[in-house]
């Protein structure tokens, strides 16, 4: 609903409630320092306009700017308790008087209007923050990850001889750097991947997506990790479309980062296992691994900000943002994550998000 | 030897492309904005492009690209229609621009990932001239 709706409402509500003929809702325009017509009924806005916003505001309450053709009228405070304040008047073609409860009613349905003012208000100041947050991680990724990917491919290209060749010591050391700006590279990642989950106004719009499409293609980019590891990384596809209400963006981002956590966690020689299915009204899909296990101890944080189990530290670098990620997102399109880990065994996530059907 | 045209605006990642480039023994030019880019096209008619996303605007390489694959017969680049276009990005917005070699979309003929691994962009390029001779 907009606001000027709204306050055409407020004219209509208060006009109907104190018979009037005419209804004139006054806010102050602060670039002109002057009261403006904002709503009306029974009259143009404009034409209210024309004859009321020339005109001083009132000291009092009980004398509205004078509206020529209608002989009496009445008015009170919008905004009472700030300067400059507007105004709601009624008039009546007609010679009446307006009752004491005529003025309680008017003055009732200011401070409706009043809320709603200060509401519009709130949301728009809080629309405009959501809009420079966005504008601050767009800008945010490219400027801190361009530095960083430039950086990597200068490196690149010195440990692989193209600048002339390298003593053993120099290779040794760059080789270093390369690890470190890898592993910023990941922590910038995963940051921005963060602050994007906590600012949902930044995806796409939800739409009917497939878990089977998502599950398909974040198993074929991480194929060739799981390859290079000698980790054997296995789909079993399901027949039927699970068709989900998220976007497509969120579901490979969920998938990606549970399969090469399991990749990544799962010693050369081990199996990941991706399934997917139906059960009910649920769709599934559960990502299981021979890996190195979570510790009993370590479970109830596992969705912690930078929490990582201590055997995951020593096993391998990471964040400990991937599972907070995760779990936002699941949680954002109505689905739900479980975990269930042996330590020394294996570990598998279940996600299960509800079904979409056509007529929803 | 083939000659190569960069079309990017970061001097650092201009080095870690044109080193292997050079070491490969390709004539390599370089264009630092996208304006200077499709000039440069004409000047040196390139036998390869390899072309960043982000410039001097976030989509000034989409912008090169369209205009040297214009469908249109009478377009100034017409003539340059059929040079291979390899194209940077950073793995991360492509999965959230969502943009594949697709003609109708953007058309470039193939991507080569940010933090460019010399040996990958070597191969992208060879397979993308020995396709433009065929």
């Amino acid at each position: 609903m907009d606001l000027g709706f709204a306050l055409n409402r407020l004219a209509v509500a208060t006009a109907k409630a104190l018979s009037a003929d005419v209804v004139a809702v006054l806010l102050p325009n602060k670039a002109e320092d002057r009261l403006t017509v904002v709503a009306a009924y029974g009259i143009d806005v404009e034409e209210a306009e024309k004859l009321l916003a020339t005109l001083p505001p009132p000291i009092d309450d009980a004398h509205p700017p004078p509206l020529p053709g209608y002989a009496s009228g009445v008015c009170v405070r919008l905004r009472s308790g700030e300067l400059p304040f507007g105004l709601l008047c009624a008039y009546s073609r007609h010679p009446r008087q307006f009752t004491p409860d005529h003025v309680e009613v008017l003055r009732a349905l200011a401070d409706l209007g009043t809320a709603l003012l200060q509401a519009f208000e709130e949301t728009s100041t809080l629309t405009q923050i959501d809009a420079a947050k966005s504008r601050f991680i767009h800008i945010a990724t490219h400027e801190l990850r361009s530095p960083i990917t430039t950086a990597q491919s200068l490196v690149r290209t010195v440990l692989k001889g193209y600048a002339g060749s390298l003593s053993k010591q120099q290779e040794e050391i760059i080789s270093r750097i390369a690890r470190r700006l890898d592993f910023l590279e990941t922590l910038v990642n995963d940051l921005l991947d963060f602050a994007a989950s906590k600012a949902p106004e930044l995806e796409e719009a939800a739409s009917p997506v497939t878990l089977n499409a998502s599950v398909g293609r974040a198993a074929l980019l991480l194929q060739p990790q799981a390859e290079e590891k000698g980790v054997n990384l296995i789909v079993h596809p399901c027949r039927e479309e699970l068709a989900v209400w998220a976007t497509e963006d969120s579901l490979d981002r969920i998938f990606t980062n549970l399969i090469s956590n399991a990749v990544k966690y799962t010693p050369t020689g081990g199996e990941v296992t991706v399934s997917l299915g139906r059960a009910g009204e649920q769709g599934w899909v559960k990502v299981t691994d021979t890996g190195i296990g979570i510790p009993e101890e370590a479970l109830p944080h596992l969705f912690e900000e930078f929490y990582r189990a201590p055997n995951a530290r020593q096993f391998a670098v990471g964040t400990g943002l991937g599972l907070v990620i995760v779990k936002e997102l699941v949680e954002r399109y109505g689905g739900r994550i479980e975990v269930e880990s042996q330590e020394g065994k294996g570990t598998t996530f279940t996600v299960t998000f509800p079904l979409w059907h056509p007529e929803d | 030897m083939a000659k190569i045209l960069i079309i990017e605006d970061d001097p650092d990642m201009v080095t870690a492309l044109r080193l292997p480039l050079e070491a490969e023994g390709y004539e390599v030019y370089v264009a630092t904005s996208g304006q200077e880019g499709l000039e440069k096209v004409k000047e040196i008619e390139p036998d390869l492009i390899i072309l960043d996303v982000m410039m001097e605007t976030t989509t000034a390489g989409f912008q090169v690209s369209l205009q040297l694959r214009s469908p249109d017969p009478n377009s100034e680049y017409a003539p340059y229609r059929d040079i291979p276009i390899l194209i940077l990005t950073a793995i991360h917005t492509t999965t959230s621009l969502r943009f594949g070699p697709d003609e109708a979309y953007l058309p470039v003929d193939d991507f080569v990932d940010k933090p460019v691994d010399p040996e990958v962009l070597l191969q992208k390029v060879r397979t993308l001239l020995e396709r433009a001779k065929s």
